[in-house]
């Protein structure tokens, strides 16, 4: 499904990724464990475009998207989920969720789209006319999922689902991405609690510094708490 | 009612759905594309030559030569956006090199059309001729027909904006230009339709407004820094500011026109809108850098 090769990229001349080999088969939930700081999201940005790689390959089914532009590789089926959620904040929860399905093939099923959505999230179909930029934290995640969620996706990337939010609130985001997932799509999750993404991944890789140090079946690596401890603190 | 009171509301409404029409284009290009976009008023000048063209040397009716002036402007804002904008787009600097690059592109259209045509007034003929004497005042049914497109168009955009999937996919664009390339919206081609529909939109003002002004290379001048004075007063990039600040604008500058002599408008203008930016400094509808389409 998606393969990365050996790929550079950073900011500024100063490489945040030191050659990244990465494969995420179809179906599969792969789970990028590191720090903070260490290159996880670097990584998702430079796979969907948004910060072209200097050096390395991404293909998609075994086609070259490599610096192919974002808008491209998101209607190719590459969906990122960023960091931060990025919402648009002068649109309402319908809106964003709309802009979602912007591409046209799947503009003319927006509306089956958002049912699908709706029984992942019913409360977004209540507050379908509030202003994103109102929203609680939350609220936020689950509509910048959703709003993924409404693209014709091949697979998702999701940037750090839990980041800034209350323990509650996690667990129902990971509960969401889990019944995702047992629809068939293919996960890239980059996370940096091993705790959250034990029902989700098949396979883990370890970043440190820039470098996958480790990769291993889930339930492997996940297992080995001294290993989690000396990478993750 | 007496007469200079009706002379004061036509002027006004008159005036105000002028600066309304070219305020928002530049507004829209403000909100959409973070570019002042200083040949806003060639783009007015583009359109007004390429209708007089129509009318004077192909000896077709107003009514073929405006949507050609429309289409012409149009091109030419786009073509603007390829050679000029495009390259800069994303780059350290952007806002410097646009600026210099529009004014150069006024000065290029003004002495072009110089050469092209000459520098006498031209006159474009109206679409619609005649005109009624209410209370004793002159009413164009030229001057009705632009204050019923500038209301309808402000109808056509906030309609489109809001509704339709390109215009949703300008306000997201706007709003956070990242998300949007990440929901498979091309960015830079979004940037390019909005400035070709601004284009539009100063290139009709200016063959509807030619037959009230006259033509020449400079025309653009005057309604374009109305249009900047109506944006900045109405809050930059906000359309329902540039429809509300036009008409308030050309109302009053009407009413000091008619009743302090035409000596005090401009500066009474001045007077409104200083007075109003020290009480809202991001303009009447205050969005500042926040709040976009």
């Amino acid at each position: 499904m998606l393969e990365v090769k050996g790929l550079v990229a950073g900011y500024a001349g100063s490489e945040v990724l030191q050659g990244i080999d990465l494969v995420v088969h179809d179906r599969e939930g792969v789970i990028v464990l590191g720090p903070n700081g260490h290159g996880k999201t670097t990584l998702l940005r430079a796979i969907t475009g948004l910060l072209p790689p200097s050096a390395g390959q991404v293909l998609l089914n075994g086609k070259d998207i490599t610096r192919w532009r974002p808008d491209v590789i998101a209607a190719a089926g590459v969906v990122h989920i960023p960091q931060g959620d990025l919402l648009f904040p002068e649109m309402t929860v319908l809106e964003n969720l709309v802009m979602g399905a912007y591409n046209r093939a799947t503009w003319s099923e927006r509306n089956v789209r958002l049912g699908h959505v709706y029984e992942l999230f019913p409360w977004l179909k209540e507050r379908g006319g509030q202003l994103a930029r109102t929203l609680s934290g939350g609220e936020r995640r689950m509509l910048a999922l959703g709003r993924g969620l409404m693209s014709k996706a091949q697979i998702l990337l999701i940037d750090e689902p839990s980041l800034g939010l209350a323990p509650l609130t996690t667990q129902q985001i990971y509960a969401s991405i889990q019944t995702v997932k047992e629809s068939g799509m293919s996960l890239l999750l980059a996370d940096e609690n091993a705790n959250h993404v034990a029902g989700l991944a098949d396979r883990v890789y370890l970043l440190e510094t820039g470098m996958l140090v480790r990769e291993g079946p889930a339930d492997e690596l996940l297992r080995d708490k001294a290993l989690l401890e000396s990478y993750l603190g | 009612m007496s007469t200079q009171f009706v002379q004061a509301v036509w002027g006004g409404v008159l005036f105000g759905s002028v600066y309304g029409l070219m305020a928002l284009g530049l507004t829209l290009v403000w909100g959409a594309v973070r570019l002042l976009n200083l040949a806003h008023g060639a783009l007015f000048v583009v359109g007004a030559y390429a209708a007089y063209w129509v009318v004077s040397f192909l000896h077709l009716p107003i009514l073929v030569a405006l949507p050609f002036g429309v289409l012409a402007a149009a091109a030419f804002a786009y073509l603007m956006h390829i050679i000029f904008i495009r390259p800069v787009i994303g780059k350290p600097g952007f806002d410097n090199s646009t600026l210099v690059a529009t004014v150069g592109i006024s000065i290029a259209v003004s002495a072009a059309a110089l050469l092209i045509f000459n520098p006498q007034y031209k006159v474009v003929p109206p679409v619609l001729s005649g005109s009624t004497i209410v209370a004793g005042v002159q009413i164009t049914y030229q001057g009705l027909l632009v204050i019923g497109t500038s209301l309808a168009l402000f109808a056509i955009v906030y309609a489109f904006l809001t509704y339709t999937r390109l215009g949703m996919a300008i306000r997201a664009v706007s709003q956070q230009t990242e998300a949007a390339s990440l929901m498979s919206i091309p960015v830079v081609q979004t940037y390019g339709i909005v400035i070709a529909i601004s284009g539009g939109l100063a290139g009709l003002a200016g063959v509807l407004l030619s037959p009230s002004f006259f033509l020449s290379p400079n025309s653009g001048f005057n309604p374009m820094i109305q249009a900047l004075i109506v944006t900045i007063f109405g809050g930059l990039g906000s359309v329902r500011g540039a429809l509300v600040a036009g008409f308030v604008l050309g109302v009053f500058e009407s009413f000091v026109e008619v009743f302090y002599g035409v000596g005090w408008a401009q500066p009474g203008v001045f007077i409104l809108i200083i007075l109003m930016l020290i009480v809202r400094p991001n303009g009447l509808f205050g969005i500042g850098e926040v709040k976009r389409l």
